[in-house]
């Protein structure tokens, strides 16, 4: 378990969460993609706050993830919320065919 | 050498249902591999000596968020049909772009020597981050739960908005 190792594994997660986001067609899957983004920024606050040298405020890292999943509880509570206001209007959530303002 | 196997054994879990959630076919399998994908990062943050910051993982990731994507999936997406739920168009182009972008990272931090203390230790860490979260941190705090107050009030208003047109 190295710095270099769980960086690889954020930088990994990052990149899936990208692909997904980008490849999908279905709101629900690109939020489960806006997921594994938070989540890879959160991992690797908590692995810079373990191998920090700083020798006073040892769980800022953590304090940050803290805020960051408390975000995306937020985020992911109101995208679902117009992700089912989407489908009561609609009767779809695929992203690329919701190309209407006022519609 | 036990932290070894563990780490391993939850990287292996968290890069394999992520791997699934990104690449599989049916939405409703996505859901329940990104609980066990956020479960081994769970588990990543015990090794790392958060254990306040595994269960808080836990809860609300596991328990919370991946439910709600559960319930999400299961009220929008045509059930009939599951495997035609949740195409991957461009398939092969975004999984080519997807390795070269984790390359270009994974050159960038292999590339940097990150200033890194010798020796690490693992305590108990709720008593300091809830001193830090009165004392240090009390205005995001408190910017942070009236977010998710507005955020409750708003969810319920788009939902009934969608409900009455």
């Amino acid at each position: 378990m190295t710095l270099d190792s769980l960086l690889a594994v954020s930088a990994a997660l990052f990149a899936l969460g990208t692909v997904m986001f980008l490849s999908r067609k279905n709101s629900i899957a690109i939020l489960m993609g806006i997921e594994l983004i938070m989540n890879a920024a959160a991992l690797n606050f908590v692995a810079f706050g373990y191998y920090s040298p700083s020798r006073h405020n040892l769980l800022d890292g953590q304090v940050f993830a803290l805020f960051i999943i408390m975000v995306a509880v937020a985020e992911a509570v109101v995208a679902l919320g117009i992700a089912i206001a989407v489908y009561k209007e609609y009767n779809h959530v695929q992203a690329d065919r919701l190309n209407q303002l006022e519609g | 050498m036990v932290q070894s196997i563990f780490y391993g054994l939850f990287v292996l879990l968290t890069l394999g249902t992520a791997l699934y959630v990104a690449l599989g076919q049916n939405l409703i399998r996505a859901a329940f591999a990104l609980f066990f994908s956020l479960t081994g990062i769970a588990g990543l943050y015990v090794l790392l000596g958060g254990d306040f910051i595994a269960m808080i993982q836990l809860m609300v990731y596991a328990g919370g968020i991946a439910v709600l994507l559960t319930f999400g999936a299961m009220l929008t997406h045509d059930v009939e049909d599951p495997n035609d739920s949740n195409p991957l168009f461009n398939g092969f182009l975004s999984f080519v772009s997807g390795i070269g972008f984790f390359s270009l990272i994974f050159y960038v931090l292999t590339e940097t020597t990150w200033p890194q203390k010798s020796t690490q230790f693992i305590e108990p860490t709720t008593n300091t981050i809830g001193k830090l979260l009165l004392t240090d941190y009390l205005l995001p705090f408190e910017v942070i739960s009236f977010l998710l107050l507005i955020a409750m009030v708003g969810a319920v208003y788009f939902v009934e908005k969608g409900d009455r047109t």
